[in-house]
């Protein structure tokens, strides 16, 4: 057997593990209610988002949806991963995968897009079913560029998450130690990040949260190109017009690459040293 | 006898630990493992792997499973039957070697014949499963889940990882534990069967009694070092093993000292409840009719197994206090070996 048709058995073994798991019933009506249900909600022709914003097209409304995605499919990722190698590491299992004829970068190659797959297929469901329900009650469409960006997007914030939890879970003596990571990594982006911006903006001498402060804006900006969902915000925001954030296009894509390649690497390295 | 078909040559592997100080935070040292080690093994033999715990069986286990990559020597392997032996990577190791890790806890809602087939994909053969369950007797459980195995189940299971893909080289990592006394018989017959057909397989167990007689070989490992490697009568007769008798009588214990020649003496000798009991060392074998034409009276005449504990205190000259629960880096070598202090 090829070792392409290998990796590719394997992947789709830790695909159906995952996407069939009782982890996965459980955690399927929490997407639901956060991703066709904020699409839903913002999509409302008489909705007013705080500071009087009201979404005025499809690819704005899902801009905000995204949200759901932060909140909701990223915790999913963590879940859903969080176990990938500290449970077989546990029951011992991973000592009988670890002496099998499969090259270690195929085998953490299998791992990522495995679990990735398997947040990832549901995800991107929910989110076309959103595309449908915003049409459904605004009647607009996005462009393929706007859709296909935010299709890239969402699947580049979840391999991340995916990837920080495995890397955890590639590390951890015990399953605590790795939920424990990725849930932490999880907090601090999503919930403690703005913590960490007011903490540099005021060091730096900027007004904490002055929206029409230029100097707040590209602190805030920047300080975002540091963690995932702030580069997946900057990723949406590609599309919309009349942001401003200081941070090009081209910089927020070449970032993401970083985020993708860099953990990628640490992970596949430590597959490649990795004990039961 | 077969040919060589894998040989370490002073193969080692130290585990790195953590060693942390406020100077060296990530600071690691060299711990346990294993020391110029130097084994073959032959086309279809059956190796036994004793010693106690620490001893580093687990640790050879890995390297040859190609799971640690050895830091020093080499490991060669017999890729033709020509006889060639040649060294070997650790990918193309785990392609010949079938690993049986030690108490493997399956669990999950996973079905039994799932979980083969995962492991099965990484080697190419999920076709070949429904086989190898029969072959390990789990083809009535193969629809069960994993969480409903007794731990005999759970080892067959791991067995049956290890059977896939027709591996040349088999490594068992304490098979026997927990199986019932009927699986051990079928285990040993089935260890049998694949030995008569070429394939070479090493037991690792803390314990000889368990294996003695289904190996061809064993090898003796003490702190890392191979410490004896041969048939159980080579190893028992080096280490003067060999040749004991327990006798059991009762009432007081005889006067054996007009018995005892100078081919028979006296290993042990102790008061029980019921009598006595002597260990003698029986070189001419005519110590039976001595005792019964001195009409000393006898309940129990049999040869003494030879244990671990007697191997390894023969071998490194060591109390069994010392053995027993003295396992760290800085004992790692025995203190002496045969005949000369290191």
């Amino acid at each position: 057997m090829s070792s392409y048709k290998k990796v590719r058995s394997v992947t789709i073994a830790h695909l159906s593990n995952r996407l069939f798991s009782a982890r996965m019933a459980i955690m399927l009506p929490i997407l639901i209610l956060f991703i066709p249900g904020m699409a839903w909600g913002f999509s409302d022709p008489k909705v007013m988002l705080p500071g009087g914003i009201t979404p005025s097209s499809a690819t704005e409304v899902m801009f905000y949806t995204s949200l759901g995605i932060v909140f909701g499919a990223t915790m999913c990722a963590v879940l859903l991963s969080f176990d990938g190698i500290s449970k077989d590491r546990a029951s011992g299992v991973l000592e009988i995968k670890l002496s099998q004829p499969m090259q270690r970068s195929h085998q953490s190659l299998s791992l990522v897009v495995g679990h990735w797959l398997a947040i990832l297929i549901p995800t991107w469901i929910l989110w076309a079913i959103s595309y449908v329900i915003v049409n459904y009650r605004m009647g607009d469409w996005p462009s393929i560029i706007d859709a296909l960006t935010s299709f890239i997007s969402v699947a580049l914030i979840l391999l991340w998450y995916v990837l920080f939890s495995l890397i955890a879970s590639s590390h951890a003596r015990e399953q605590g130690t790795s939920i424990a990571f990725g849930v932490g990594v999880w907090f601090l982006f999503t919930f403690l990040w703005a913590l960490v911006t007011t903490m540099v903006a005021f060091a730096s001498g900027v007004s904490i949260g002055e929206e029409n402060d230029p100097k707040w804006i590209d602190l805030e900006g920047v300080l975002d190109l540091f963690s995932p969902n702030g580069v997946f915000h900057h990723l949406l925001e590609t599309r919309l017009t009349g942001v401003e954030r200081g941070v090009s296009p081209l910089i927020s894509w070449f970032v993401a690459l970083i985020w993708s390649l860099v953990p990628w690497y640490w992970f596949n390295s430590r597959m490649k040293i990795i004990q039961p | 006898m077969s040919d060589v078909v894998l040989e370490l040559e002073d193969a080692a592997f130290r585990h790195s630990i953590s060693s942390r100080s406020l100077s060296k935070p990530f600071g690691k040292t060299q711990g346990s493992g294993i020391f110029s080690l130097n084994l073959k093994l032959r086309r279809g033999q059956i190796l036994g792997l004793v010693g106690p715990n620490g001893a580093g069986k687990t640790t050879l286990m890995r390297i040859l499973a190609g799971i640690y990559p050895i830091q020093k020597g080499k490991i060669k392997y017999n890729k033709s039957k020509s006889n060639n032996l040649s060294s070997i990577s650790e990918m193309e190791l785990r392609s010949v070697v079938g690993h049986m890790p030690e108490q493997v806890r399956w669990q999950g809602k996973t079905t039994v014949k799932r979980a083969l087939e995962d492991i099965a994909e990484m080697r190419g053969v999920a076709f070949r499963v429904d086989g190898i369950l029969t072959m390990v007797g789990l083809s009535e459980m193969k629809d069960s889940e994993l969480d409903q195995l007794s731990q005999g189940m759970r080892q067959r299971l791991t067995l049956a990882t290890a059977l896939l893909g027709s591996p040349k080289i088999l490594l068992l990592d304490e098979p026997f534990n927990g199986l019932d006394p009927v699986a051990i018989r079928a285990f040993e017959k089935l260890l049998n069967e694949l030995a008569m057909k070429g394939v070479s397989i090493i037991i690792s167990s803390h314990r000889v009694a368990g294996m003695v007689h289904i190996v061809d070989r064993l090898a003796l490992l003490h702190k890392g070092q191979l410490l004896i490697e041969g048939t159980l009568k080579d190893i028992e007769s080096e280490f003067e093993l060999d040749n004991r008798i327990e006798i059991q009588g009762p009432g007081k214990m005889p006067n054996f000292e007009k018995i005892i020649t100078d081919s028979n003496s006296i290993l042990q000798s102790q008061h029980t409840e019921l009598g006595w009991t002597v260990v003698v060392r029986d070189k001419d074998d005519n110590l039976l009719n001595k005792l019964v034409s001195s009409n000393i009276k006898i309940n129990t005449w049999k040869s003494k197994d030879t244990d671990i504990v007697e191997m390894i205190c023969s071998a490194t000259g060591l109390e069994l206090e010392e053995i027993g629960f003295n396992v760290v880096s800085s004992t790692m070598m025995p203190y002496k070996t045969r005949g000369e202090e290191e």
